[in-house]
């Protein structure tokens, strides 16, 4: 290779006779000429060109890198050309001519299979143009620099001296003339001056007059360049110590166009993106200088002062001394490689050099981490300082900011690794550690916690799991939920929900773990979070006429204001609630009116407040769940979605669309028992937005299932499971009304309302006598407002003097009801359940509810003993109407191991392996308001 | 007279507090204009006031035209006032509602670069936002370097001026795509933390789906759905909700124009095609002159298609860096006469660096 590095070179070397293969293999003369590589005029393919001495050229063969070029003996280069459609042949007079063009050729060929690098074939023709004149050869030294003229022209440089100095330029140019077109040159040229030979030995030593070349070669290099480029500065070991003593020299004496040009070369360094470059310029030798060379961007205004940064700003702590030296210079070295990245050069840098810089990173990480993982010494001192009663406060958190970032930075490692190191930290008490650092008054401190928390959650949630449940009073989980709904952990909110929804996802995990950590949140901690909903939309209270209270929230003076993004994650994490642990979910609904609180949320000010109370319900409803349903009819909780709904009038908002979408989700899944509430309770309110078809379909809806319950009241050949089921429901209905008839101001509507009692089925007798036109019109004209509004406001003293439990707001329920006078049914019961409570277990109900819960919670379908024994019935013939529910029959019959996929139930004999019996136990008439379905 | 004394106190409070937001919120616009990323608490709390603006929002949002035409006497006018609290309304004579798609979007491409420079370019070429009507059709994120500020930017102006610029979502503001396009890493990258991520998400979910200007131009992030032949069905779209894989919602957000006969599937998995003639329904039945949408690149910026009955706007120069087109935002003046400004991607020159240094870690 490297023709150029012969010193022979010579005029004569490149001339050469030219032959064509004529008939019978004979070889036919063409000419002599000098032969170069160049572009033809009017050409942009590199061509080899022969010329004789007028300038008549001989041949003109454009090199193409499917052509197969013969080199024989030292001096013949012969090739098929297909244009002339025959081989062509030139004699060299010298064999370094030859394979001078010989390497050129090859060159070429080679950067054709690179694709377009046409920039090279300039390159190729300068060298051949230097040749031509026999420029220079310096002794030894083949670097290049450019000369002006027509003509790209190229000259040995570098070397201690000029060997052939006659023949350096045309007479007329000396060597000052010759710079400075150089100069001019390296401006004017870059289109047609892409690429840097890569027979390119050395780079020309680092000084300021060379810096414009060298700068040039780099910037300019194409892809295949830029290996070789790296290379020659990774061979020259003076490179960069030059180019540091340049930068200094430069920046001592203020030269802004030198230092401009060395951010312009260091740069360009940088996009070659060379590891073993790289590893170079990170090495604690150079990096501050390299970094020094950055400041001085010559687009931006002022010079940035990164070293200062890095210096004085960045300091390097230890909480624990890190012995080995080798780890610490890694963690500086990656510090300093990610500033580059994110800061200093993010907008240069292509995206093939940030994944390098960022495997450096990353390889620095998981190296730092592996070797103090591996030093048990190094995470037993840890451990054990941060135990210690002896260390300060500071140095514990200190500790404890180290451990965040000792976590984080483990993503690094492999997974499994990364498991095994998790768990030993968990082994050492990791968990502990963090219960602490969630107690804090320092926010950071809660925030490294929560962090670390998530970051074992999003490995692997069982370790968590395994904790929170063995630990002591379970005081962490317990610190998660005060962290949801604390206003002193403001910025966390988003980290502690997604905690808790992580440690109560039933998808993630499986077995005893989730239900135990699942049974624990929903016995101590969901009535918690509801009652933060419940209190922070205390309204309608006081006043007796109805206040809708857009704005009364707040009206219970002594509660603290919980913010409405609290009351929005609380609702988001219920909603999560209803998908995932639908079981679960409705017992403690059912009991505990949690439905009823969370709606109070349409009381809030906030719009977005009211949207979410409607998302829920609306949650709700899509799990189709008949008890669920008949839940939400019974105690009227549409009632202030309605309102919200009716009071929103007729701004298209969230609101609006919101509820419109549940009236059609509820018309579409065809949930008659809806249908028919919705219908009989608010078309009066509805009506003025009659002009909507989805009202008008809804209403549609309620008349066809009128007349369908008709026919199937009239149609004896009803599933014989589904009448069994109506039977039940009505002995349940009628149990209501008979243990407890003596009640409320309200209680007397219900025997005349009792035939209604099936109502919610849409399949009753008397329900359906009532014909939908009937009732319409009924409601239209008999309505008066004091009728109903009365017994609301009854309750409300009550309710107002014990806001922290949740008892009394069942009373209120009553409150919220309205009932026309027809439909008293709703009113009834629920003041019979109401009443029930009150009577039954007051006291209990309201201050055991964790206990209460668990009969309930675990056998939602057995919840009704008192069923049992005044009807004799087997609960079968109830629970026929749910799909669900064999299998949790099922599953309740068999073992402690008998966990399944579904979400909640594998609780039921786990928690409680003989629920009938602790429901027995617990069984008191007054309970009995769960078992309304 | 407890409940007297807190409701004065808490008036006081509402107003000193009110004053003390707006110029907070001036300030942040300012430096979000320099590009430079909001604090983490700053973007929760700009969340949810967006939040309170945006829950009352339509699911198609009316958007006016200029009733007045803006004068260039009128213009010392508006230099010589601070812009105007959203609340006072200041006479309707701006000239234009401006069309345009956001920054990024979401041709399936690789990387953007400084997209947020390309942005204030539109703002130079459209005029500042509350002299001038906004309307974006989203995809604010993705594959840009500066999906941050360019969306928290919008939605500051947004809760400054209401009324001044609207933006309804795009198929980038969902989490799922916002995971795979860039968004969510860049979140991570300049807060350390996907918190604003999850705020921004969030507020996703509050985003209009689509507009009606003047009751005659439909205008919509993607296109038309099966499921809606009149604009009133979109009215029982519960949108806040991350955007579906299916149904209207989805649709209106995915679709394209293509030349099909009536509805074929996309390619893009999502969505569907719609021909001319489903266009000309649509605009016949709800009686609109055309459909304006945004969602695919357009090398010349804005592209009409079926006999002007559907226009494709584009308003990210140069995309990815290197798609080499021009973008355009569609001019209305109070007639709905429309006009196209064609821009070019911002100069290299005037984007900044990234201001933000990596914060120090505190130990590694």
């Amino acid at each position: 290779m490297g023709a150029q590095g012969k010193p022979s070179s010579s005029l004569n070397s490149l001339l050469v006779k030219v032959y064509r293969l004529i008939d019978e293999g004979k070889w036919d003369d063409q000419g002599t000429g000098h032969v170069r590589i160049d572009y033809p005029e009017g050409s942009e393919d590199l061509s080899l060109i022969v010329e004789e001495e007028e300038n008549e050229n001989l041949i003109v063969h454009r090199i193409s890198a499917s052509e197969i070029y013969r080199r024989q003996e030292d001096t013949i280069i012969s090739w098929r050309d297909s244009k002339l459609a025959t081989d062509l042949a030139l004699s060299f007079q010298e064999a370094t001519g030859c394979s001078f063009i010989w390497d050129q050729i090859s060159e070429v060929q080679r950067n054709l299979h690179f694709s377009n690098l046409a920039g090279k074939l300039v390159t190729v023709e300068i060298l051949i143009v230097t040749t031509w004149y026999s420029l220079v050869s310096p002794n030894g030294a083949k670097n290049l620099i450019p000369l002006g003229g027509g003509q790209s022209v190229y000259q040995f440089a570098g070397g201690p001296g000029f060997d052939h100095p006659s023949l350096i330029v045309e007479e007329e140019e000396d060597n000052g003339n010759f710079l400075v077109n150089c100069k001019s040159d390296l401006l004017r040229r870059d289109d047609s001056f892409h690429n840097i030979n890569s027979e390119l030995r050395d780079l020309p030593s680092v000084e300021l007059s060379s810096l414009p070349f060298i700068l040039k070669i780099v910037v300019e290099s194409g892809i295949t360049d830029q290996l070789r480029i790296a290379e020659l500065i990774l061979q020259d070991q003076e490179f960069f110590p030059k180019l540091i003593d340049l930068f200094r020299m430069c920046e001592k004496v203020k030269n802004m166009d030198g230092l401009h040009m060395i951010f312009r070369l260091v740069k360009a360094i940088f996009c070659l993106n060379s590891p073993q470059v790289f590893d170079r310029i990170f090495g604690e030798e150079y990096v501050l200088d390299i970094i020094g060379s950055l400041e001085y961007d010559p687009e931006l205004p002022q010079v940035q002062r990164h070293r200062a940064f890095l210096k004085e700003h960045v300091v390097f702590k230890e909480a624990i001394p890190i012995k080995d030296s080798s780890v610490l210079s890694k963690i500086h070295q990656t510090y300093r490689v990610a500033y580059v990245k994110d800061v200093i050069l993010a907008r240069v840098l292509d995206e093939a050099t940030i994944a390098s810089l960022s495997s450096i990173i990353h390889g620095n990480n998981s190296f730092v981490i592996s070797l103090l993982k591996d030093d048990t010494s190094f995470i037993q001192e840890l451990f054990a300082r941060m135990r210690s009663t002896s260390t300060s406060a500071e140095s514990k958190r200190v500790l404890v900011l180290f451990l965040h970032e000792f976590c984080n930075l483990s993503k690094s490692l492999q997974p499994v690794q990364q498991l095994r190191l998790f768990r030993d930290l968990a082994a050492e008490g990791i968990f502990d550690i963090v219960t602490d650092a969630l107690q804090s008054q320092d926010r950071k401190l809660v925030s490294a916690g929560t962090d670390i928390l998530i970051l074992f959650l999003n490995l692997d949630p069982s370790l968590l799991r395994t904790y929170v449940i063995q630990q002591e009073a379970n005081s962490l989980l317990g610190l998660l939920v005060e962290g949801m709904i604390s206003n002193f952990t403001e910025d966390m909110h988003c980290q502690f929900l997604e905690i808790i929804r992580i440690l109560v996802d039933s998808h993630n995990a499986s077995g005893l773990q989730r239900d135990a950590i699942i049974d624990i949140f929903y016995e101590k901690h969901l009535n918690r979070l509801i009652d933060v909903l419940a209190s922070s939309c205390r309204t309608r209270n006081n006043s007796a006429t109805i206040s809708r209270s857009v704005t009364s929230c707040g009206g219970v003076e002594s509660h603290a204001v919980t913010k409405p993004e609290i009351l929005s994650n609380i609702c988001d994490l219920l909603c999560y609630c209803v998908v995932q642990h639908p079981y679960k979910i409705k017992c403690n609904f059912l009991m505990n009116n949690a439905m009823e609180k969370v709606l109070f949320l349409t009381n809030r000010r906030e719009r977005f407040l009211v949207v979410a109370a409607v998302r829920f319900i609306r949650t709700v409803i899509s799990r189709n769940d008949e008890h669920l349903l008949r839940h939400i009819v019974k105690n009227n909780l549409l009632k202030p979605i309605i309102e919200a709904f009716i009071k929103n009038g007729d701004r298209y908002n969230m609101l609006h669309s919101g509820v419109l979408e549940l009236l059609e989700y509820i018309r579409k899944e065809n949930l008659k028992i809806l249908v028919i509430y919705v219908v009989e309770c608010f078309w009066e309110q509805l009506l003025k937005f009659q002009h909507l078809g989805i009202i008008q379909a809804l209403k549609i809806k309620y008349e066809q299932c009128l007349e369908k319950s008709e026919v199937n009241n009239t149609n004896t050949a009803v599933d014989s499971r589904k009448r069994i089921e109506e039977r039940t429901l009505e002995k349940e209905e009628e149990d209501y009304f008979n243990e407890d008839s003596d009640e409320d101001s309200g209680a007397q509507h219900m025997h005349n309302q009792h035939a209604h009692a099936t109502m919610p089925n849409g399949t009753k007798v008397n329900c359906s006598s009532r014909s939908g036109s009937v009732g319409l019109v009924d409601y239209e004209d008999d309505e008066d407002d004091d009728d109903y509004n009365p017994p609301p406001r009854k309750s409300e003293p009550s309710m107002d003097n014990d806001d922290d439990d949740g008892f009394p707001k069942i009373k209120r329920k009553s409150s919220t009801t309205v009932s026309l006078k027809d439909e008293k049914l709703l009113v009834t019961k629920k003041q019979k359940l109401e009443v029930r409570i009150n009577d039954g277990e007051d006291s209990s109900v309201a201050s055991t509810c964790g206990n209460h819960d668990s009969p309930c919670k675990s056998e939602p379908l057995h919840d009704s003993p008192s069923q049992l024994d005044s009807n004799g019935r087997p609960d079968e013939s109830d629970i026929g109407g749910e799909s669900a529910n064999p299998q949790i029959h099922r599953l309740s019959d068999a073992s402690d191991t008998g966990q399944s996929s579904r979400d909640d139930c594998p609780s039921v004999p786990h928690n409680n392996p003989s629920p009938k019996r602790v429901v027995n136990d617990k069984n008191i008439s007054g309970s009995e308001p769960f078992s309304v379905r | 007279m407890i409940r007297g004394k807190r409701g004065r106190e808490e008036i006081g409070w509402r107003r000193s507090r009110g004053t003390g937001e707006m110029s907070d919120l001036d300030r942040q616009i300012e430096q979000l204009k320099r590009c430079e990323p909001l604090k983490e608490s700053e973007v929760k709390a700009l969340c949810l006031k967006a939040m309170e603006i945006l829950v009352e929002e339509s699911n198609v949002q009316r958007v006016d035209a200029p009733v007045t035409v803006r004068s260039p006497l009128m213009d010392p006018f508006f230099s010589a006032f601070p812009p105007f609290p959203s609340a006072i309304s200041l006479p309707r004579n701006v000239c234009s509602v401006l069309v345009r798609l956001p920054p990024i979007c979401s041709e399936i491409c690789g990387d953007i670069h400084g997209q947020f420079y390309d942005m204030k370019e539109l703002f130079k070429v459209g005029g500042d936002c509350p002299k001038t009507n906004y309307l974006f059709l989203g995809d604010f994120v993705d594959r840009g370097f500066y999906s941050v500020e360019t969306f928290l930017l919008l939605l500051a102006l947004k809760v400054r001026y209401p009324d001044r610029i609207t933006l309804i979502r795009g198929n980038h503001e969902s989490r799922q795509i916002t995971q795979v396009y860039g968004f969510y890493d860049e979140c991570l990258r300049k807060y350390g933390s996907v918190n604003v991520w999850r705020y921004c998400t969030d507020i996703f979910d509050y985003l209009s789906l689509s507009a009606l200007i003047e009751n005659k131009i439909f205008s919509v992030h993607g296109g038309l759905s099966p499921a809606i032949t009149t604009l009133d069905q979109i009215r029982t779209i519960d949108r806040k909700q991350e955007v579906p894989h299916d149904g209207a919602m989805c649709d209106l957000l995915w679709s394209d124009p293509e030349d099909v006969d009536g509805w074929g599937l996309s390619p893009r998995g999502a969505g569907y095609l719609f021909g001319g003639n489903v266009v000309t329904s649509f605009n016949h039945s709800n009686n609109i002159d055309y459909i304006c949408r945004a969602h695919q690149l357009v090398m010349e910026g804005y592209k009409w298609m079926f006999n002007n009955q559907i226009v494709t706007v584009w308003s990210a120069p140069n995309y990815c860096y290197r798609c080499g087109n021009v973008a355009a935002i569609l001019v209305l003046d109070e007639n709905l006469n429309q006009q196209f400004t064609v821009f070019e991607a911002a100069p290299h020159e005037s984007r900044g660096v990234p201001s933000k240094k990596p914060a120090p870690d505190y130990f590694l």
